[in-house]
This record gives C-alpha cells, structure tokens and sequence, in this order.
C-alpha cells in the first residue's frame, strides 16, 4: 500500500512537472500542442500536426494519452481519435505499433517527446509490423501511389476542417 | 529330482557374453555395481550423456564453474560474467566462439555488458545540485547513483525502476533506464538499493539470478515432477537423452514430457496434442500463444502488431512464428515474407477420412500396450505374493530374482513396444516426412519395421504369458522350465528392443534430409538414473567446495553462505511437505550433513567413484 501510494504520488509530481514545461515551452514546438485534463492530471490529450511532405500534411491528428500510476517507468497508452490510415496504426481503434510505447520504453521519455516519436513514426511508415494491413500490404508490394491517395483521402476527409 | 549338484543356478543360464545382470543372492551389492556398470555400457556408447542432480542447496556451486572459466579468461567481474553466461544461455563454448568470431566489445555490447575501458570518468560531486532526468526533482549528489554505462540517476527512480522490471520478471535483463542504452544494471547496486526498499523483492531478485543456471541453460532443466522435489538435472554430453531424477521420475531430458523414446520430441509432442484434442488448457495454449523461436516459452500476443517480443528478448512474427530481428525499415524486411498461400488445402479433405482411419489404427495399438502396462502394473503385487509364497514352499529353488528382473524386462519393452507405434504413425505418415521418400521406400522401410514391430509383439506377449503363471504351485522341475524361458526371453527381447533403436536411428531417421529427428538412445536398463550428491565423495572434495562456496560469496558481496543457503534448504522436519516418498526424503537428510556435491567435478572422477 505504501509502495503504491509512493508511486502514486511520483508519478503526480513528474506528471506536474512536464505540464508546467509544458506551459513554459508552447511555442518551442509549433507542431505539438499537449493539454491536460482540467480534473485528472492522468488524462492527456493532444493535438499534432501532420509532417510535411507526406500524405498527412495538413491535417490535425488528436491523440489521447492515458497515463499508468506507475509512470514513468511504465510508458504512456496513446491512441489516436483521429482517424488515420497508416500501417503501424489500428485503423478503428487507433492503437498505435511503436517500439518505445511498448518493450523499448525508457523512464527518460516525456509525453512530448512520445508526440514527436509519433511524428516521427508518421513519417516513417514500418510497413512489416502492420496494425492496418491494408495499409501495410500497399507499402510491402511497393504500391507507394495507393497508399499514398489512401491516406490523403483520410487526412483530408478525418483531419481537416470541412470547406464551407 | 535331479541330483543336487546338477541343480542349475540361475548365473549359469544367461550366456556370458550378454552381460546381463541376472544375480542371484551371492552376489555382493558391490559385485552387482559393478557389473550394473558394465551393462550401462557407458564406455562403449559413442552418443554417451552423465546426467546429476542439482539440488537448492547445489545450485550456487552449480554455477561457478561456469563462472569462474568466463571471468578468468576474459578478466570479468563476477557479475559481468553472469550478464554474458545469461545472455548466451549458459553456454560456455559458445562464448568462446563468438569471441573469435566477434571480437571482445561486439561480444559485450551484445550482452549489455559494459565495457569500462570506454567509461567516462567523471566526479559526481560536480553536479550538485543533481536534475535527475527522470522524475526532474534536484537532488543532493549523495542519493544518486551512476550505472556503468555512465547514465546518472536519482536512487529513488533506480529503485522504482528496479522494483517494476523485478515484478515484471524481468531481473536478469534489468536494463539502463536511459533510451536506447543496452546496459545491463549492475547487480550489486541492484541489490542494495531494492533491499533498502523492500527486502522480499530483492530476495526474489537474488533467487531468480540464481535459478538463471537452470531456466537459462540448454544443458539443465527442472525436473518436471508435480508436485516439484526441487531438483534440477544437468546433463554433460549429449541432450537427447532419458533421465531418472533421485525422486523418482523418468522424463526425456529434451522435451520435459514422460520418457518416449522411440519416438522423437516432436512426433511425441505431435502425437499428445493429438491424442487429447478435447482439452481446454491445449486448445487455449494452442489457439492464443505461440511458442518462441529462442526459448520455446509460449507467448501470448497482448496487444500491438504482428512483431512479438518474447520475455527473453527474442522478437518474432507473430503470423508465421519465425525469428526475426527489431529493426524494419521502409525497404529491408528483416526476416522472411510468411504471407505466401500454401495450397495443399484442396487435397486435405478428400484424405480426411482416410487419414482418420489410419490414427484409429495406430491410436488403438498404443493404447492396447499403455493399458496392458497399467493391469500389468498390478501384477507387480501378485507376483510378490507369489514369490513369498515359494520361498517358505519346502523346495530347492530360493532364487526368485529372475521373476522381478523379467517382471522389469516386460515392464521396459511394454513401454517401446507402446510408443513405437506413434513413431509408426509419424514416420511412415504424410504429416512430417512426406517429401523424405518415395511412396516405394516408405512401403520397403514400413515392412521392415513392422516386422521388428511384430516380433518384439510376440515376444512380450510371451514373456507376460509366463510372468502371469501360478508358478507357486508348481514342481522344481516346471519352476526350472518356466525360468528357463523367462530368462531367454528377456534377453530375446533385450536385443529385439536394440535392434529396433538401431534400425529406427540408421534406417530410418538417419537418411533423412530435410528435417533432423533424434531419439534417446536404447538403454537396456532402463532411463539413467542421474546421480546424486552422496556421502561416497571424499572429504577432500568437500572442503574444496567449502573453499569455493565461501570465497565466491565473498567475491560477490553478499550475505554470508550460511543464509544464504539457509533460504532454499527445505527444512529437515517438514516430511512430504515437497511431496517425496519417504525414502527420498531420508537420502536427502543424510546428505545435508556433507556439505555440497562437487557438480564441477570430470565425468570420470564421479564415475569412478560409483564403481
């Protein structure tokens, strides 16, 4: 019990600190806009923008963040609620295939710094630990051009504001 | 009646040049050890394998051998000498090897161990106040601790961190907290802070170091024995193998399950998983893990994509079950392609049926000879009977030996004779070997079998025939007769069984190509019993392991070897607490007097020391 409470209350103040570096850094990082939830310092959200020169620019792709008490040294769960259609992303449930969200974790790792990985992972497609097959099989029989207009259509019609 | 001195005595019936260990009273236990030696056939087998207990309080000398090789030849610290023994199952060749071939720092960084030549030597005290990156509170440079691999953190993260990966099941692959830093903690920093914190969590963490001899090495395996005697058995020299451990139990070194040679670890494991379709637990097994490709642990997927990572740190596909690296990028594919279609689909359901009738027909025949085995083991008790019976009769004959050793003799071939009807099943089957040969050499090398198959049958037969006779009431003269022909069958059979180990191993898994299938091999004895520690060992040997124990404990920096051990040892007035029978609950209190069984000790010398 005590041990818990312990890793309760670590986990609050770690959680308090990357919400006030945060606050004190909005404009370091245009792409990435993190907001906490008014009453639970365990819920996070966030709002990133598609990296450019791939089919999901443009877009503003929201994440969630549900955060264990044993954080840090458990990782995040993050999922998108923005659909998407990238391989290492469930397409329905938006559960997302990235190493360092799983066994390659490190405690050094901060919610905005997972942001940037997931950046970085939209990008870098790794079309051989699919999530979405679909996707995933576009990519592995080299057809760059259908997955490419795929996502486009799903940025455009999920990610960006309606015209008119 | 004969006259008196004609009267054979059972030593004179077996032929000499057998070997076979027919012994009437006269002979002396030390006499009939030896000749138990010579029968084992030790020095003549070339695939030969000397398997020993390891008991709790063996384990720790168990390892350091192995340790002590590492950390001399590479100049290591103990515990950076476990981190590479872990890291490469244990396997103390291995090492060797892959230094050649590797070269010392890819070899360590491999393993995560660091190399302190690369340190980079820093005073601590020159960042006070200390941010540690982890929960970002500054602290004193008096709580914080720096890993090997040069990553600095405070200890109230170290310790949390240790805590987690320690419930995790993960102790002895506790890695640096830094991202993407393969370090291995160190053990003793490890130790004192979690005990500080919680002193349970670091004995657990303490134990399963320790029984990393055992779960990580190819060449020692728990017993599987439920409930569990604690036992661990190592073998030297070749794994595949059928072992009897000192509480009693057979089970085939390899695959852990019931010893069931003549058929190899797969087609056993093929055939059970047939045999009882209807469990739950398998089908669960079955259906939601799969087993991993390093360390055959079944893995169960939780979450995330098709690129599972086993406890043990292997990674593999999920869809085909195949070994695969971490890395994948947009164009290399590390790995395999495992999505191709295999279409014998179509056929299979037309040879369904025909397919089920002939498990039917083997599946019949095993079970006929496992249920005899069962009524026969029943037997046992009659026989006894019997035997008390004829031995206060008024009557020439005192020897009753050759009714137990035939009793054994059928008890063994019942058991070949059973399994040797899964390994039909599979050899001769389309499952595993149907690219092996041509359907002409299956025919030739299935009758060729079964006639073997069928003369060992009618042998058996036999022989539980004349075991099964009321052999108290008859006359010296039928009594003579019927030992006669239980004697001569048992060694019929005896080289019946041989004969067919042979021809199973060099006609028919020998030739094959593409897949490799290995039995243990025959022993006419029976499943080698592993020995034990045992009082017969000199004291000389005892004080050399007292010398062992004592200055690797001291090496390592823990608790004294008194506590330590005192941990494991079950204590002596708590009878069947662990399940044995009594007598191996009495062996194991003698033993405790003298200290440790020396398990580093040449093949030889213990051999030796049994004749």
């Amino acid at each position: 019990m005590i041990t818990l409470l312990h890793d309760y209350q670590a986990s609050r103040a770690r959680l308090f600190k990357e919400y006030k570096e945060v606050q004190r850094e909005k404009s370091a990082d245009p792409d990435i806009q993190l907001v906490c939830d008014d009453s639970n310092i365990f819920k996070w959200t966030a709002l990133i923008k598609g990296p450019s020169e791939t089919p999901y620019e443009g877009g503003v792709f929201q994440l969630a963040f549900s955060i264990p008490e044993q954080y840090p040294l458990l990782p995040p769960q993050v999922r998108f609620l923005t659909k998407i259609f990238h391989p290492n992303v469930h397409f329905k449930t938006g559960e997302i295939c990235l190493d360092i969200l799983k066994n390659a974790w490190s405690p050094a790792w901060t919610l905005q710094s997972v942001c940037r990985a997931i950046i970085a992972l939209m990008a870098h497609p790794e079309p051989d630990s699919p999530l979405n097959c679909d996707s995933g099989n576009l990519l592995r029989s080299g057809d760059i051009r259908g997955y490419y207009s795929m996502a486009r259509m799903y940025t455009r019609l999920a990610a960006m504001p309606k015209k008119g | 009646m004969a006259d008196d001195e004609d009267f054979p005595s059972s030593s004179d019936v077996e032929e000499p040049e057998d070997a076979d260990c027919y012994l009437s009273d006269q002979y002396d236990d030390n006499a009939e050890n030896v000749l138990q030696y010579l029968e084992d056939g030790r020095q003549e087998d070339c695939n030969w394998s000397v398997s020993s207990v390891i008991t709790r309080e063996s384990l720790l000398a168990a390892q350091k051998e192995d340790l002590r090789k590492i950390m001399e030849l590479l100049a290591l610290s103990e515990q950076h000498a476990r981190t590479l023994l872990i890291h490469y199952r244990w396997d103390v060749e291995r090492i060797f090897e892959l230094l050649d071939q590797k070269g010392k720092d890819k070899l360590f960084s491999e393993a995560g161990v660091t190399n302190l030549e690369n340190k980079i030597n820093h005073s601590l005290s020159s960042f006070n106040p200390f941010t540690c990156s982890i929960c970002f509170e500054d602290v004193s440079c008096s709580v914080i601790t720096e890993m090997e691999c040069g990553h600095c953190y405070c200890n109230e993260c170290w310790t949390e961190h240790f805590i987690v990966k320690i419930n995790d099941g993960q102790s002895r692959r506790i890695r640096c907290m830094a991202p993407k830093c393969n370090a291995i903690c160190d053990e003793a920093i490890v130790r004192s802070l979690v005990s500080a914190r919680d002193p349970d969590i670091a004995e657990r963490f303490e134990r399963v170091l320790l029984e990393s001899y055992i779960e990580d090495n190819d060449k020692v395996k728990w017993c599987p024995s439920v409930p569990h005697c604690g036992n661990a058995i190592r073998v030297m020299g070749d794994i595949y193998c059928e072992v009897e451990c000192t509480c009693g139990m057979q089970f085939c070194f390899r695959c852990l399950s019931e010893a069931h040679s003549p058929c190899s670890c797969l087609m056993w494991e093929l055939w059970v998983k047939k045999c009882q379709d209807e469990s739950e637990t398998v089908n669960w097994i079955t259906v939601n893990t799969k087993p991993c490709p390093k360390c055959h642990k079944p893995v169960e997927k939780n979450g995330g994509c098709n690129l599972v990572a086993c406890i043990c740190g292997q990674a593999f596909c999920w869809l085909c079950g195949g070994a695969t690296g971490r890395d994948h990028t947009w164009s290399t594919i590390t790995g395999h392609s495992c999505g191709r279609f295999k279409e014998d689909r179509v056929k299979r359901i037309e040879s369904a049926r025909r397919e089920l009738d002939r498990y039917m027909h083997y599946h019949n025949r095993y079970k006929a000879h496992t249920d005899s085995l069962k009524q026969e083991s029943n037997l046992k008790e009659t026989i006894l009977g019997k035997i008390a019976i004829s031995e206060n009769k008024d009557s020439r004959i005192k020897d009753y030996s050759w009714v137990m050793n035939g009793l054994n003799r059928l008890f063994r071939s019942r058991r070949v004779l059973s399994y040797s009807y899964p390994f039909a099943f599979y050899m001769f089957g389309d499952e595993l070997f149907k690219d092996e040969m041509t359907p002409q050499e299956t025919d030739l090398k299935q009758n060729l079998f079964e006639d073997q198959q069928q003369q060992l049958e009618s042998n058996v037969e036999k022989l539980s025939m004349l075991l099964e006779s009321d052999f108290q009431e008859f006359s010296d003269e039928e009594v003579m007769e019927n030992m006669k022909h239980v004697i001569n069958l048992s060694s019929v059979i005896d080289r019946l069984c041989k004969q067919m180990y042979l021809c199973i191993e060099n006609e028919l898994l020998y030739p094959l190509q593409r897949a490799t299938h290995n039995i243990a091999p025959y022993k006419s004895k029976g499943p080698e019993r592993a020995s034990e520690h045992s009082s017969r060992f000199t004291k000389a040997t005892n004080e050399d392991i007292d010398v062992q124990h004592g200055s690797a404990v001291n090496a390592s920096g823990s608790p004294s070897p008194a506590k330590r051990l005192s941990q494991f040892q079950p204590s002596s007035s708590s009878d069947g607490k662990h399940g044995c029978s009594s007598t191996k609950r009495a062996k194991n209190e003698g033993s405790l007097d003298t200290p440790l069984f020396d398990l580093n000790m040449p093949a030889e010398v213990v051999d030796k020391s049994w004749t």
